[in-house]
């Protein structure tokens, strides 16, 4: 019972009055930019991060993570009622969302995704109780050659599960790692990429470069495409959906939870990959696949279980590997580092409270945001009516604040408004700065364990294929650039994610 | 930035991200050329920016490439305002936070920001500025105890 008595001490740290209210923040937070097109969850986390510093490690944790899970409820919200996904990952629910608010069952397909979600969210929190002690132990048994050979593989599948061109993806990764690259070489001591700014010797923060590239060229595009008109907003009635509804969801939910579970692992996956396969899976194995598209109740029950499933079972590999798999992984991974905390393994063995207090307040989370959402619909569903214009000087404000309050340093706000600039024209280019993230937090970890593992085996590179683990890893990795060339896996991807950029 | 629009052919958006790619990459190259490469079994300091730098370079000229002969695609028109207006507001913040504290920055910030937007609305504006200075002071410096001194005295 070694396992009840962990999740009993989680719930215990989860259930402290300043840990439920940073929840409850979280949560409200997660909500109000969900609802909100034109911010996203990135770019809130980026500008609560510095905020984090201030407060305990645990508390600071569960409020980004409730932005996170909370954002994909108020996102479905606003694709219900007003054909708008405020978030990436809530873009398939519209589809049918929408039509059946149309039909005047907005109140129906809101609860329908509330109330999967909530069942989504409760499975993934098992399945992080569960399969955080057993990968964490198998993780204890790698070496620098298994992590290196971790590293590659989770980054190059990053980039073929992600959206958008493959090889644009594995750039962005690159100039990642090279930023990473930045400041005092930590084995040789000599200065690398500084151009002789000794503001750069400790290396850039990874602050102001999520705020850059997020914050202020978000804000930059935004007011290039001058603000959203005014929106129609469905009529919400009768909430609770008919029996028929219940009867056609509950097997969708549970596909969803599935799907959503399983992706959200894998390196690159989360919540709008997982979402956009559990609308198709849901499509697939209709009996009526007519209705899609028209209203149908599962095409909101599958997605929105998928992408709640998807945003929490994404944690895993980072608190067991202490590996993130997307940039809003890569994100957490940074607020465990201002703590001094390096998720993975160890600290499940030396701070458990951090871990299952971590678990348990997704799930006490997951509660308050089916009480927050269901009866607050209508006070969300005005705050759609706030214009840009007001909005932005305020996103504008907290940015500066938190890169300012780095260091107190101007040269940091500097950098962050020019990797803005960058940010821009990497939108420009149509290039995701998702996989930048991704590299710059994964460099320095890959570096050291690349040069470890080879002064370990004197220059021998054959290590890497000797040791099973990380071979099994290199071979994945091997089919994985295989796949990409053989065509009819790229046309299925390229399907997979259709539509996306709506 | 974008070419002639007559030609039929190439990806602009493609061109750009080879030529960001390759820029990078040769930077990089060029910052890093004093660098120490070192061997398999002791890397010197160079050695993974080196070849981080080249892959970018590999790949830069692969999207290039490509998308020379896809067909023409335009990249979106920029504006300038927003570009200007922001980034000059973000660093001013920072200049008068240093010098005059939080509450002339803040106050700065949101007034200069405004201005990207096509219509200006002076009393709304103002309004606001007060009154997220006093929600960002009560927050970040009071609350949370950001490291700014509040006023210039």
């Amino acid at each position: 019972m070694e396992f009840l008595d962990l999740l009993a001490l989680g719930f215990g740290a989860a259930l402290t009055p300043e840990n439920l209210a940073f929840c409850l923040l979280g949560a409200l937070l997660g909500t109000l930019i969900g609802v909100l097109p034109g911010i996203g969850p990135t770019t809130t986390i980026a500008v609560l991060l510095p905020v984090t510093f201030f407060l305990p490690p645990l508390a600071g944790i569960i409020m980004l993570a409730g932005i996170y899970y909370g954002a994909q409820y108020g996102g479905s919200t606003t694709a219900i009622l007003v054909n708008l996904p405020g978030e990436a990952s809530t873009v398939v629910t519209a589809i049918d969302g929408y039509k059946m608010a149309q039909k005047g069952r907005a109140g129906a397909a809101l609860a329908v995704a509330a109330l999967g979600s909530f069942f989504a969210g409760t499975v993934a929190t098992f399945g992080l109780a569960i399969a955080g002690p057993t990968l964490s132990g198998f993780a204890l048994s790698f070496g620098p050659a298994e992590y290196v050979s971790l590293m590659i593989f989770g980054l190059l599948a990053a980039t073929i599960l992600a959206r958008g061109p493959v090889l644009k993806a594995i750039g962005m990764i690159l100039i990642g790692l090279l930023l990473g690259t930045v400041g005092t070489d930590l084995s040789t001591g000599a200065s690398r990429m500084t151009f002789g700014a000794i503001e750069l010797f400790d290396g850039i923060d990874f602050i102001v470069i999520a705020i850059g590239l997020f914050g202020f060229s978000e804000i930059i595009e935004n007011l290039e495409k001058t603000g959203a008109s005014g929106v129609k907003v469905a009529k919400i009635t009768r909430l609770w959906p008919t029996r028929e509804d219940f009867k056609r969801a509950w097997p969708a939910v549970l596909r969803g939870t599935g799907v959503g579970t399983f992706l959200g692992i894998l390196p690159g996956g989360g919540a709008t990959l997982a979402s956009f396969s559990a609308y198709s899976l849901e499509k697939r194995v209709s009996k009526r696949p007519a209705e899609f598209g028209e209203g149908a109740v599962e095409g909101v029950a599958g997605p929105e279980a998928a992408n709640n499933a998807g945003a929490q079972s994404s944690f895993i590999p980072l608190l067991t590997l202490g590996i993130p798999s997307n940039n809003m992984m890569a994100m957490m991974l940074s607020a465990f580092v201002i703590h001094g905390l390096t998720p993975g393994p160890q600290i499940l063995q030396s701070q458990p409270q951090i871990f299952w207090g971590l678990v348990a307040s997704m799930w006490i989370g997951n509660a308050m945001l089916l009480v927050i959402n269901l009866p607050l619909i209508g006070l969300w569903v005005r705050l759609l009516t706030i214009p840009y214009r007001l909005l932005y000087p305020a996103i504008l404000l907290f940015c500066c604040v938190g890169v300012y309050s780095l260091n107190n340093r101007i040269f940091d706000v500097a950098l962050a408004a020019g990797f803005g600039l960058v940010g821009y024209l990497f939108r420009k280019a149509k290039c995701e700065p998702g996989p930048l993230l991704l590299g710059f937090v994964l460099g320095p970890l890959l570096e050291t364990n690349l040069r470890r593992t080879l002064l370990i085996s004197q220059g021998d590179a054959s290590v890497f294929v000797e040791r099973p683990i990380s071979l099994t890893l290199l071979v994945a990795t091997a089919l994985l650039l295989l796949m990409m060339i053989v065509p009819n896996f790229r046309k299925n991807r390229e399907e997979a994610f259709k539509g996306e950029e709506a | 930035m974008s070419g002639s629009k007559s030609s039929a052919r190439g990806d602009r958006p493609d061109l750009l991200t080879a030529a960001i790619f390759v820029g990078v990459g040769a930077l990089g190259l060029w910052a890093g050329r004093t660098l120490d490469f070192g061997s398999l079994a002791s890397m010197g300091a160079g050695f993974v920016p080196t070849i981080i730098c080249w892959l970018l370079i590999v790949v830069g000229l692969w999207v290039g490439f490509l998308g020379l002969r896809r067909a023409y695609a335009p990249i979106e028109p920029a504006k300038l305002r927003p570009i200007l207006v922001i980034t000059a507001s973000i660093i001013g913040f920072a200049f008068v936070a240093a010098w005059l504290g939080f509450v002339a920055a803040s106050l700065f910030l949101i007034v200069t920001s405004s201005i990207a937007d096509h219509e200006v609305r002076m009393f709304e504006t103002l309004l606001l500025a007060v009154g997220l200075s006093i929600f960002g002071a009560l927050v970040f410096v009071v609350g949370l105890g950001v490291q700014i001194k509040l006023l210039p005295f």
